[in-house]
């Protein structure tokens, strides 16, 4: 892949996954319940920052680089569904006990 | 250059609702899910700094971030849990 499409191409997917995160955040203004904001929260964020990830490797087009940001994406996607996991049952948990 | 501090405007305009629910948020479980969007802006921010400055410390930072969140939406989850419902697990 030559260096002009690589940038171009990681431009739309880092401005995708800040769109993503925008509606991410407006879900979490918007939505009517703790566990229902904890959705948009947790997976919106989560593709957000994949996409993220995905735009800087392609924009720095470095190894150096590319290691790094599959640690932070194997780090984000063992550590984020287990805290979403652990945080809903305690709001769910909390709901029933009021 | 310009296109990047566009990045942080909009990830910085992502940050408020975050902010909101970590002030305002009615129960502590929203508190929490307030913090957990700051994380991933306060992520998506170091990312943008490394691409602004092309250096690979900043991506260092981001996974630092990312394993404290961690650490710390675990730890205020098992407070949330004790506190509601006592030691019934």
């Amino acid at each position: 892949m030559s260096a002009g499409i690589s940038a171009l191409l990681g431009w739309l997917v880092c401005g995708l996954a800040l769109i993503i995160l925008l509606i991410a955040a407006l879900g979490v203004y918007r939505l009517p319940d703790a566990l229902s904001r904890q959705h948009a929260a947790t997976k919106a964020a989560t593709l957000s920052l994949t996409l993220f990830a995905l735009g800087a490797g392609l924009l720095a087009w470095d190894w150096a680089w590319t290691w790094r940001l599959i640690l932070l994406l194997a780090i984000l996607f063992t550590a984020l569904p287990l805290a979403s996991h652990a945080l809903g049952r305690a709001a769910a948990g909390s709901n029933e006990a009021e | 250059m310009t296109l990047t501090l566009l990045f942080v405007v909009l990830a910085g305009l992502a940050a408020v609702p975050g902010l909101h629910r970590l002030l305002v948020g009615p129960t502590l479980a929203d508190r929490v899910i307030g913090l957990d969007l700051l994380f991933a802006v306060a992520i998506i921010l170091s990312l943008t700094a490394a691409l602004l400055s092309q250096r690979t410390v900043f991506l260092d930072v981001a996974i630092g971030l990312a394993v404290v969140g961690f650490v710390a939406t675990l730890a205020w989850a098992r407070l949330i849990q004790l506190r509601a419902g006592g030691e019934s697990e």
